[in-house]
Formats: C-alpha cells, structure tokens, sequence
C-alpha cells in the first residue's frame, strides 16, 4: 500500500483567486449563520415553533460549515480572513433589524442564501479550473445544502 | 426593514443603466419582467397593473406614482407572490427617498422610505415622522424621489399637516 497521498495539486495551492473565493464563501456564511440566529431569536407568530426550529436547524450546520471552510483556506496555504467586522465588510450581505413580519425574515434570508449560491458557484468553478477536486467537492456540499436550504424557504412563502 | 445606508445599496438601475448582475438586490423590472412571465398566475387585470409599473420604473420620474401603484399591486398580489414583491419593496427601500422640507422655502432632508405599510399616505406619515426627529416642522412637503433625482427648489409636493 503507497503510504504517500497525492498532494492538493500546487496551481491550486498558488492560486490567490481560489483562497479569495473560499474567504468570501466563508464571510458569507458567517453573516448568513448570524441573520438567521437573529431571525431564530426574533421570529414570533403564529408559525412561531417551526420558523424558531427550522432557523435553529440552518445557524447550526452553518457553524460546522465556516470550519470547514476556513480549514480548506489553510489546507491551501492561505489564511482565512476572520472577525465580525471583516466578514460583514467582505461578505456584503444586507443586514435586517427585527421586528420583522415572519415572511419577511424567511424572506430575507432567501436573499441571503442567494447570495451565498452565487459566490460559491464562481468559487467552485475557480476550484474546477484549477483541478482542486477536495475544493470543488467541498463547494458542492456547500451548495447542496444552500439549494436545498432556498426549496424549503420558498416553499413556506408560497403559503 | 431599514435600508442599510452604506455600499451595500447597488446604484440606480432603472432605464438604460439597469443591469441586474451588478444589482446585489434584483432589479425591480427583472422581478416584473419574471411576474409577467407567469401567465398562468396572474390575472389579466394585474398584467395591465403590472405593466403600468414597469413603465413608470423605467421613466423614473414620479416616484410618488410608482409607490402609489405598487402599494395597490402589493394589496392584489402579495398573498400569491411574496418574494416577488419582497424583492420589489426592498429595490425601491434603497432606490427611492422621501425629500421632505420643514417649510417650502427650506432645503430638503432626505429620509429613507420604508414600505412597512400597504398605503401611500401611511408611507408618507412614517416619513414625517422620521424626519421630524431633526425638528419641528412647520409647514412640511414631502415629495417621494428617485435617489440621485433633482428636487425642485419649490415642489409641488403633497402639502402635508401634521
């Protein structure tokens, strides 16, 4: 049994634009894991529990995933880019101040979430380019759970 | 929702400078044009409201008037249709401002439009009130603009008491 692994190919590991793309995924998905805490905390109504639950659900797996993320940066010789300030400055992403009605929040974070899809999208066809396959397998995950993420807050708003 | 008043807001994109791939929130007339598209969905009387719409976002010049039709789009359609007219709200929250003036002869403050209410005249008293945080107001005006949009040294703006 060969006791070497085959190393992240070197272009990707040089490629500047790659680990900028990946900060950027991961500044998005920090401020989209902080909106939608800020939506779990602050939903109320009628749909209060699953809108409470489901929101609890996404901040979570969010979490693990900026981990991930920013351990990709690393594993390709960057630094991940950190701090609330930088993140919000980098990802760009709309904030929004509670009270809010519930479809507004769902709503919002749709927007968000769209965002995040399109970033990721660039970034995962930059990890394409450069035949990064971990990268780009780590951006389809990402992304499956965005898409997957979008069908159910969509399908709330069509109430 | 307030606007966000920083470089998140993407520029005006109305008319010929529309250009939604750089508009971080979708242009208003792309989610229009996405609307008209769903034949099936909307009924013949909406499609007509709908094209007056978007015919008065791409002249850009009464904002009052897009707001009024909006409003009445949005009391129709919203149930249907919410992100559509989410998006719309939140397009004209960052393109359009309340210019309001403490008197006629004073220079205008200008007040982020909010679109938390389904009528004009309540957009409106949001407005005044927000503007009265920055003092008395006399005989105030009010006049919905475009952002980036000359006002007129005397409006014809809605007189407004309050």
């Amino acid at each position: 049994m060969s006791t070497t692994t085959k190393p992240t190919s070197i272009s990707a590991k040089k490629d500047t634009r790659l680990i900028d793309g990946l900060n950027l995924v991961l500044a998005d998905s920090y401020q989209l894991m902080a909106l939608t805490h800020l939506a779990h905390w602050n939903v109320e109504g009628e749909d209060f529990f699953p809108l409470h639950k489901a929101f609890q659900e996404q901040y979570e797996e969010l979490f693990e995933a900026v981990d991930e993320i920013a351990e990709r940066v690393r594993a390709l010789d960057g630094y991940a880019i950190g701090g609330l300030g930088t993140f919000a400055r980098v990802a760009q992403m709309e904030e929004f101040k509670a009270p809010l009605p519930q479809k507004d929040y769902v709503a919002a974070l749709v927007v968000a979430h769209e965002k995040v899809v399109d970033d990721a999208v660039r970034t995962r066809d930059q990890a394409g380019e450069t035949s990064d396959l971990q990268t780009q397998d780590l951006l389809i995950k990402r992304l499956q759970f965005h898409e997957k993420t979008l069908w159910m807050l969509k399908s709330y708003l069509k109430h | 929702m307030s606007p966000v008043a920083n470089s998140q807001s993407c520029p005006p994109s109305v008319g010929d400078d529309c250009a939604p791939a750089r508009c971080r929130w979708r242009c208003a007339l792309e989610i229009i044009d996405e609307l008209l598209a769903a034949r099936d969905a909307i009924s013949g009387e909406e499609m007509d409201r709908l094209l007056d719409l978007r015919s008065q976002l791409r002249r850009a010049e009464d904002a009052e008037a897009v707001l009024k039709t909006f409003c009445e789009l949005r009391i129709r359609m919203e149930r249907k249709h919410y992100l559509a007219f989410f998006r719309i709200r939140r397009w004209l929250e960052n393109h359009i401002v309340a210019a309001v003036r403490i008197c006629p002869a004073a220079e205008p403050v200008f007040v982020p439009v909010e679109l938390s209410h389904y009528c004009v005249e309540a957009i409106r008293r949001v407005c005044l009130c927000a503007a009265l945080r920055n003092g008395v107001l006399l005989a105030p005006r009010l006049r919905f603009a475009f952002q980036g949009a000359a006002v007129p040294a005397r409006p014809a703006g809605a007189l407004v008491s309050h």
